[in-house]
């Protein structure tokens, strides 16, 4: 029974398959989304989310959105999310437990920011982190006696100056170039060898 | 959400399918007699076009212009907004270039592979050249491997792409969008470098056997002036090419073809040919689609794939498709982005017209055990016939998105990037769905138009296939019309379900 709902034991196997689908799909909508309800306001600043997010986990559709569009290190942000339940679209009036935790490899420390009550149906988490990387930040609440775990990913400062138009750059380049050798190799042992077979 | 297609117009389609269905039972098909006129021989245009078509920079401008506009989508995909309606790289790229490439496909054939800037990048980058033959030192040249020489990687890539517009997000996503463009940038050099020709272009691109198949169906085609000139030529140029000029990039020897799916007009041969005997020619429309077009097994199952997955298309913009596809995340124990989900959706919708396809051959085979009719043979005769039903509702439901969803076009070609922009206002979605570029009842006319233009052009199709299988015997051949006639109705009915359908906007 429930068997979709996140439990206790192997809520560490199924946070990471939430995760993977989020942070495969950052800006990933489906098209349909296209209300501006209150949680799509940032109000410290005036621009749009950094990231908007619809998921659905269990028995709730969850929206979560970033602020501001781009976040920097040791400057406010905020991270609003909504919940409903998917039968009865009735809001999630608990508690939500914010925190935050290094996105790398080889790390694994994670801080809490934040308990939040619903506020108009929307849980607003405020933080600054204080230096520029790639973040986790979990959302965790209790309903029907079952734990749910939401993770999303954040990107704090620009990103690596090195981005997919210089790895497609590189790609291409590293390929012609290989090909160049290869191609230049084989015609100048063409020209040896007949150029050898010309002389014998 | 945009409004369905109204029921008069619904009405006047299924009185016209009706009639065709009718008319299908006791016609035969229509005597074929190949015609064409050459645009080469009307006065004035003839010798702007001729110009144009032979002179490599005319060409060369439109490929410039065309790989401008791509470095400037990919500009503003990686570094503009990421809201996907204020972005150039998503308004263009999926609201006009992909809505409007399946309109000019019909009425300028397969025109856009001639400036497509995937392979425009790719020639440039591996063949050294601007125009003119280029260098081979940066190519292995190998000829295709025969295992791959068919368009299953084509269709592959077709479905990846799909799901990757619809599952993944691609067009709310400028980011994605770019990424995209780069990958298959890529792509196409890997196999120039690879492969001898335009390998991608004839093998593995799904955009480009897509515009193929649908110019299949267009009034326009690269065809010789003189057919005579083309019967007596021996030197061929214009496929080995020049010292000058490249051999045709897909192997076609264009004076003597009939069937242009694998043309991506390139202007090899224009330029190439010593007589200057190749020039764009206007035809019947669909002639090729209808007597030309090889039966074969790949294509086929391509134009099947097509047919499922513009039908899903439109699927997933229904208003319950959210509410579908909760519901079999809540069955299936999916979460997240319920990307299982929609794969499985994705697939089940994919599977659906072919097993049906496939189950109505079966049963032909079953019922005409004694005519010894094999499986694969039916197969790809008859999946041709399904192309004008995949082309028509592409063309129908693109036509939704273009003419509501362009608006406001121009203020994102002045600020590509979107610097500065907020979410469109609800205020905004209101003014665009009630302004459409053109009225609602001609858009409902063109729909309708096109549905029954599809559905006349299938059944042409059918009716010459069946007259190719050259069955002697009257109830044999009642017996695969009748099933061959049912599927196509069952695949043109639902699509136009789909149109009466509100559909939901896509930003």
């Amino acid at each position: 029974m429930n068997s979709y709902k996140i439990m206790n034991k192997n809520s560490f196997i199924k946070t990471i398959l939430v995760l993977l689908g989020v942070s495969l799909s950052l800006h990933a909508l489906a098209h349909h989304v296209l209300g501006r309800p209150s949680y799509s306001l940032g109000e410290d600043s005036n621009t749009p989310p950094s990231m908007q997010v619809e998921t659905q986990i269990g028995d709730y559709y969850v929206t979560y959105m970033a602020f501001p569009a781009f976040p920097k290190a040791n400057e406010p942000g905020r991270v609003n999310l909504y919940a409903s339940r998917i039968d009865n679209g009735q809001s999630f009036t608990g508690k939500v437990t914010f925190s935050v935790m290094d996105d790398s490899w080889f790390s694994s420390k994670i801080e809490t920011i934040g308990s939040q009550m619903s506020d108009d149906s929307v849980f607003r988490q405020g933080f600054i982190i204080s230096e520029d990387g790639n973040y986790i930040i979990r959302a965790e609440f209790e309903s029907g006696g079952e734990p749910y775990i939401i993770d999303f990913p954040l990107r704090i400062g620009e990103p690596l100056p090195i981005g997919p138009l210089g790895v497609s750059v590189a790609i291409i380049f590293l390929i012609l170039i290989s090909v160049n050798v290869i191609q230049r190799r084989r015609l100048q042992r063409m020209k040896t060898g007949r150029h050898h077979a010309e002389t014998e | 959400m945009h409004p369905g297609l109204s029921d008069n117009w619904v009405s006047v389609v299924l009185i016209f399918m009706l009639l065709i269905i009718a008319w299908s039972l006791v016609g035969k098909p229509v005597a074929y007699r190949p015609r064409h006129i050459s645009l080469r021989k009307l006065p004035f245009i003839g010798q702007a076009l001729h110009t144009m078509v032979t002179r490599p920079w005319v060409l060369l401008l439109f490929r410039f212009m065309f790989v401008a506009i791509f470095l400037l989508v990919i500009i503003s995909g990686l570094f503009g907004t990421p809201i996907a309606e204020r972005n150039l790289a998503t308004t263009l790229t999926w609201t006009l270039w992909w809505t409007g490439l399946i309109i000019a496909t019909y009425f300028l054939g397969s025109a856009w592979c001639a400036v497509c800037p995937w392979d425009v990048l790719a020639t440039w980058l591996v063949r050294l050249r601007l125009w003119r033959r280029g260098s081979n030192i940066n190519s292995f040249n190998l000829r295709v491997p025969k295992s791959i020489r068919n368009i299953w990687l084509a269709s592959a890539m077709f479905i990846a792409l799909t799901w990757l517009e619809l599952g993944f997000g691609l067009t709310v996503s400028p980011y994605a969008t770019a990424i995209l463009s780069l990958v298959i940038v890529i792509l196409a050099v890997l196999s120039q470098v690879i492969y001898e020709r335009k390998a991608f272009c004839r093998y593995f691109c799904s955009v480009g056997r897509t515009i193929g198949f649908y110019a299949s169906l267009s009034p326009l085609a690269l065809r010789p002036v003189d057919q005579n000139i083309c019967a007596d030529c021996k030197t061929l140029e214009c496929f080995k090419g020049t010292e000058d000029i490249e051999p045709c990039p897909t192997h076609l020897v264009i004076g003597r073809s009939q069937q242009n799916t694998f043309c991506t007009s390139c202007g090899a041969c224009t330029q190439s040919c010593p007589y200057q005997n190749v020039n764009w020619a206007i035809r019947k429309s669909g002639a090729e689609a209808i007597y030309h077009v090889r039966p074969s097994w790949d294509e086929s199952w391509f134009i099947l794939i097509l047919v499922a997955l513009t039908s899903f298309h439109g699927i997933t913009m229904l208003p319950v498709w959210e509410a579908w596809i909760s519901q079999w995340a809540q069955m299936i124990g999916d979460s997240g982005q319920l990307l299982w989900s929609f794969s499985s959706g994705m697939f089940i919708s994919l599977m659906v017209p072919i097993g049906m396809f496939a189950f109505i051959i079966k049963l032909i085979q079953f019922l005409l055990s004694d005519q010894e009719l094999e499986f694969k043979r039916l197969f790809a005769l008859f999946g041709m016939a399904f192309l004008p039903l995949a082309f028509a509702y592409h063309l129908a439901h693109n036509l939704n998105h273009l003419v509501r969803e362009s608006r406001g076009i121009t203020e994102v070609f002045l600020n590509p990037l979107g610097s500065g922009t907020l979410p469109l206002s609800h205020h905004e979605v209101h003014l665009r769905h009630m302004n459409p570029l053109i009225s609602q009842d001609i858009l409902f006319a063109l729909q309708a138009g096109l549905m029954m233009f599809g559905f006349w052009f299938a059944i042409r199709i059918l009716l010459q296939r069946m007259d190719s299988l050259a069955i002697t015997h009257s109830a044999v051949n009642t017996v695969i019309k009748s099933g061959m006639l049912v599927l196509i109705s069952g695949v043109s009915l639902f699509n136009l379900w789909l149109l009466i359908q509100p559909m939901v906007m896509r930003m």
